[in-house]
């Protein structure tokens, strides 16, 4: 029974990655522009949405300033480049910075919990984003960084919108790879034990102070990789990108797709990445709804986390999941039941 | 051989004195129960032991190397595995999983080897299922395995508990009242299992209110009534001291 579960969730995974691989190849297919920017932007989200998810979803330790790192690859990439640094060497330094910050920052924060490691990110995100204002002779101050070089490997650039596309999303895909292998594997049950009681994992051995670091810095590093990506991308970055409202984003798209799910973290990311482009997925919306989409998203943003907290606290991975289970209840009860025997 | 060896431990909160000189033995293979009315001390003994709370005074010394200092996560790496009165299970992972975070003392794959798939890292994951498996039939639990611990009945929590605890290889299993909220049936169950569990070498220190259960297992037993140890010996001569008879019938733990 246990093998045949095995089985069935490597099936799935295979499937779902399937999926995902088919969806991202079929949105160029209409050569339409503004859907493959759209989706570009959710393969720069889930990058970030996935070492969050490890982070917060995972492990149970929330951050709320993960849009400083992500501000922090992006400006140390896009600053390197412009001085004449080769990309693939400004992408290492910028995911580096991002990770040498995360790890500076998680030693102490990581001491606390709850509300207080949250105020604690929070106040960091803050102070990132006022050097990224302030420190203008470098960052470019409000006007932003502009005129930043497409991604280049060797003599080829990423300098079409498909190129653009397919590179994001193939880094997307080898973290998803990456992190899910991880998840299903002994650091992945170091983290969620964490979650589940840090006496009991202690108990069992674990360095929990250790393991909270160590995925800290991960995840800061996967947002300063997104953060380069991004930079490449648009060409053009400023602080106000870079604001807590995306941190609150990240952390509503870990919670909305299920804590302790990759493959909730990837449908929360892509359903409040779309949220404000609805038009381009179903086009017979009319612009009015699409306006109020674009004028309420913060506000959305915040209902989802408020609603998802009060009823749906596993999110839609947990829901998918309690349905599943009332379908195959049989299944489940007789090996309770069989088990009551053994008393 | 004295594997744990335990000096005038001491753990004040406050005014009250929690644990007060106590000092005890373990020796290799044997069970050793720790009983005594409630609030005299015993858990507290033994998050002094397991890293969890630090005395004020007094030393252990474990294998003959002393644990002063040691975070938790340190002194189950050293051998000493333990459960909690209110099991400390992860509700959201599988009893299977469970016991696998026990291995993770003698399982080596990093973020980054998982993350990869390294060689080696589906061979050390086989090996410690086979392992984790292998408890939960020692515990009678492997039809569980598949289910969230969370939905564990309350009487299996702590068997789940045990087997994690075995599955760091400990050479002593503290245990916490490990037969609370158990119908008779159930608690005999667990005297076998305690039992073979001793059978393959595990030293066990037990914290218990059922008496039953301690003469049947035990084969020294130590008393502590309001932090201290007022007896000491094997289960049949500890049910006749006078002291020890005082202690449960003035305190409100009469039942015992």
């Amino acid at each position: 029974m246990i093998a045949s579960a095995a089985i069935r969730r490597q099936g799935l995974r295979l499937a779902a990655l399937a999926c995902v691989v088919a969806l991202v190849l079929s949105v160029l297919l209409p050569g339409d522009r503004y859907l493959v920017r759209i989706f570009t932007l959710v393969g720069v989200n889930l990058i970030m949405v996935t070492g969050l998810s490890l982070l917060f979803g995972y492990a149970g330790q929330i951050s709320m300033g993960h849009a400083a790192f992500f501000g922090l690859g992006a400006y140390t990439s896009g600053v390197l480049t412009k001085g004449g640094m080769p990309w693939v060497l400004a992408l290492g330094a910028g995911v580096a910075v991002a990770a040498v910050v995360g790890l500076l920052l998680a030693m102490p924060s990581l001491r606390l919990k709850g509300h207080y490691l949250a105020m604690a990110t929070l106040g960091f995100g803050e102070i990132v984003l006022f050097v990224f204002g302030e420190f203008e002779s470098v960052t470019g101050g409000s006007n932003g960084l502009r005129q930043i070089p497409a991604a280049q490997v060797g003599s080829y650039a990423f300098d079409t919108p498909v190129a653009k596309y397919l590179l994001i999303w193939s880094v997307a895909f080898l973290v998803l790879i990456m992190a899910s292998n991880l998840v299903r594997k002994r650091p992945g049950r170091a983290l969620r034990a964490i979650h589940g009681s840090e006496r009991g994992a202690q108990a069992c051995g674990i360095d929990t102070r250790r393991v909270k670091v160590q995925v800290f810095t991960l995840s800061a590093a996967l947002a300063g990789l997104a953060g380069v990506l991004y930079a490449h991308y648009v060409g053009f970055i400023s602080p106000s990108t870079f604001s807590v409202s995306l941190s609150l984003v990240l952390v509503t798209m870990v919670a909305l797709g299920g804590m302790g799910s990759l493959p909730g973290a990837v449908i929360g990311t892509v359903l409040l990445t779309l949220l404000p482009y609805a038009d381009a997925i179903l086009p017979g919306l009319s612009r009015e709804t699409v306006a109020f989409l674009q004028d309420w998203e913060t506000d959305i943003h915040g209902m989802v986390l408020i609603l998802v907290m009060l009823f749906m606290p596993h999110g839609l991975a947990g829901l998918v999941r309690s349905i599943g289970t009332r379908l195959f209840a049989k299944r489940v009860r007789p090996a309770l039941s069989r088990a009551g025997d053994t008393r | 051989m004295t594997m744990l060896s335990v000096r005038g431990i001491t753990r004040r909160f406050g005014g009250l004195v929690a644990v007060s000189d106590v000092s005890f033995d373990v020796y290799e293979g044997t069970i050793l129960a720790i009983i005594g009315p409630n609030g005299a001390g015993k858990s507290t003994a033994f998050n002094l032991l397991t890293g969890f709370d630090r005395p004020d005074a007094g030393t252990v010394e474990f294998e003959g190397l002393p644990l002063r200092g040691l975070k938790p996560h340190r002194i189950t790496r050293r051998g000493i595995a333990r459960t909690f009165q209110d099991a400390q299970l992860f509700d959201e992972m599988s009893v299977l999983d469970n016991v696998l975070v026990g291995t993770h003392v003698w399982t080596k794959t990093g973020f980054l080897g998982a993350a990869l798939h390294l060689p080696g890292v589906s061979r050390e994951e086989r090996l410690a299922r086979e392992q984790a498996l292998h408890l939960l039939r020692l515990v009678s639990l492997e039809d569980l395995a598949d289910s969230l611990a969370g939905d564990v009945p309350h009487g299996q929590r702590r068997l789940v508990e045990i087997a994690r605890a075995l599955a760091t290889r400990p050479r002593l299993l503290l245990l916490d009242e490990p037969a609370a909220g158990l119908n008779s049936a159930e608690t005999r169950q667990l005297a076998d299992t305690l039992r073979r569990i001793r059978d393959t070498g595990v030293t066990i220190v037990i914290v218990e209110h059922d008496m039953g259960l301690v003469m049947e297992i035990s084969d020294q037993v130590i008393v502590l009534n309001e932090g201290r140890k007022i007896a000491e010996g094997p289960p049949r001569i500890i049910q006749k001291d006078p002291a020890v008879i005082e202690a449960y019938l003035g305190g409100d733990d009469a039942d015992a």
